[in-house]
């Protein structure tokens, strides 16, 4: 790695000025299992000179779960949100989601915030610089995508413009499902959206000095069921090919409410409306897992190496539906 | 703020002060773990293949949690415990770890370069669960790979020194001080402890 200067930052206030200081280029740091990888393999055109540690303020990585929301903290631990008994109990994928990250040692390092925030997995992006030199591709501020033109086999098939490159977050696809809203704070002040609202098809929407501190999750509805499915080459370290939360809330019978979220497939958790809306009102059986797996594929663009990844996300749509349905 | 200029490390029960600069002998800022217990140390047990995160070479314990040193700053575990496998021998008698001599005698590998990596991975998990069942020794070693495809002979290895370790301790003693897995019990940050030599 480039010799940086290394900062512990002891509240977020801190944090933030640190990384606008002027005249510096600041890059934050929390698990590391990300950034570190990223340093090493040289991927970024302007390294940084100085890394904040977030690690060093206090607080941040409480779960506090309440009857009115469950609220945690970004310095939160993959591994402590996976066994947390309030989160396994109530917010049932999202431990899920945690627990379906990588592999022991890196969720006993990764936070939540991390995962969220997570430099995407794109090899063009990702191509180390100690391999005839580092791409610089759209995303860097480059003049292109290369893999419009190259191997897109993990790359997305919903909402890509200029970048394909699939958000590869699996607690964002959790909390999408659960109606989770992301807390940043930053030189503005504090402001809150919708997980799914965080990533833009050429990054995050965090502005210079932000930093994203805690997640919110609502009390999930009586009579909610949810499931998370991922799907992956091989079971441990790898990211997810798709995934789905699903949550559906049924009453009497009838699904009064759903929510389809799936993974891997596009720059952001992509909901899938239509899908929902084909639930909505209606008891949900085989014929109506079937047809609601059908509305969510009905928007894809595959792009030439990925269109596989249609009849899988048919396949794991019908499932989940089904799956959270049969509790 | 500028980060401390030295920093407290516990390796193995014993407490190293060292130096965060760009001199020979200091820790740099851009230095792993892995690489202050290899070059620093001279506890050259932990071994680095990947140097990416991907393959658990290098897992040691970080107050008590197994953890990849090759992708961890030095510098941000100031105030931690970490325990190698230079650490797992009895330190009074020499005598190996129960774990260990399980692996001998189950010929659990082959090159042994990854077994540093899943004695400790195997450790953390029998320190919090002193009764796995065989998945969940699956699971625990999930983040340690092999390319001697010795994972037959590991997964006995464990259970075996699980038995082991379960009959060496007094009635009672084992299992009933593991933390609780719930809310009550906080996540450990590397480095919340706040020492700075």
């Amino acid at each position: 790695m480039r010799p940086f200067r290394h900062v512990r930052a002891r509240t977020v206030e801190e944090a933030c000025a640190l990384l606008v200081e002027p005249g510096a280029r600041a890059r934050a740091n929390a698990g590391g299992t990300d950034l570190l990888g990223a340093l090493k393999d040289g991927i970024y055109p302007e390294p940084p000179d100085v890394v904040v540690d977030l690690k060093s303020i206090p607080g941040l990585d409480a779960i506090e779960a309440e009857d009115a929301e469950l609220r945690v903290g970004a310095l939160a631990r993959l591994a402590d949100i996976a066994r947390s008994e309030s989160v396994r109990t109530r917010w049932p994928i999202f431990a899920q989601a945690a627990q379906a990250v990588a592999s022991p040692q890196i969720r006993n390092m990764a936070t939540l915030g991390g995962n969220l925030c997570q430099e995407v997995r794109c090899w063009y992006f990702r191509y180390p610089a100690g391999l005839g030199g580092s791409i610089d591709c759209l995303r860097k501020g480059g003049p292109r995508c290369p893999a419009v033109k190259g191997d897109t086999r993990y790359h997305a098939i919903f909402e890509g413009r200029g970048c394909f490159a699939v958000c590869p977050s699996d607690t964002a696809v959790a909390l999408a499902a659960l109606d989770a809203a992301a807390v940043i704070e930053g030189p503005g002040g504090r402001r809150e959206l919708p997980v799914q609202d965080l990533y833009t098809p050429l990054g995050t929407v965090l502005e210079p000095g932000e930093i994203l501190t805690a997640v919110r999750v609502p009390p999930p509805d009586d009579g909610s069921q949810s499931v998370f499915l991922k799907f992956t080459v091989r079971e441990p370290i790898d990211f997810a090919v798709v995934s789905v939360a699903a949550s559906i809330t049924l009453q009497e019978g009838a699904c009064t409410d759903a929510r389809l979220v799936l993974g891997a497939v596009g720059p952001r958790p992509y909901r899938a409306l239509e899908a929902e809306a084909r639930l909505i009102g209606a008891p949900v059986d085989d014929q109506a897992a079937a047809e609601a797996a059908e509305e969510a594929v009905a928007g894809a663009k595959p792009l030439r190496g990925n269109a596989y990844k249609v009849p899988l996300i048919r396949s794991l749509v019908g499932r989940a539906i089904l799956a959270a349905v049969e509790g | 703020m500028q980060g401390a200029s030295q920093i407290r490390l516990t390796v193995n029960r014993r407490t190293h002060v060292l130096t965060v600069g760009h001199a020979a002998a200091d820790v740099d800022p851009a230095d792993t773990l892995a690489h202050t217990l290899r070059h620093v140390l001279g506890l050259t047990g932990t071994k680095v293949s990947c140097d990416r995160g991907a393959c658990g070479m290098c897992t040691v314990l970080l107050d008590g949690r197994a953890v990849l040193s090759c992708t961890l700053l030095t510098v941000e575990c100031d105030g931690c415990s970490v325990v190698t496998v230079e650490g797992l021998v009895d330190p009074q008698t020499g005598a190996l770890h129960p774990l260990q001599q399980s692996f001998v005698d189950h010929t659990a590998f082959q090159c042994g370069f990854c077994t540093p990596g899943i004695l400790m991975s195997a450790k953390a998990l029998l320190d919090e669960n002193p009764v796995p069942t065989l998945a969940e020794v699956q699971e625990a070693l999930a983040g340690n790979h092999c390319r001697c495809i010795t994972h037959y002979h590991v997964l006995e290895a464990v259970q075996d020194a699980a038995g082991r370790i379960r009959e060496a301790a007094p009635a009672g003693a084992v299992g009933t001080t593991e933390p609780s897995a719930g809310d009550a019990a906080p996540p450990v940050a590397p480095g919340t402890a706040g020492k700075t030599g």
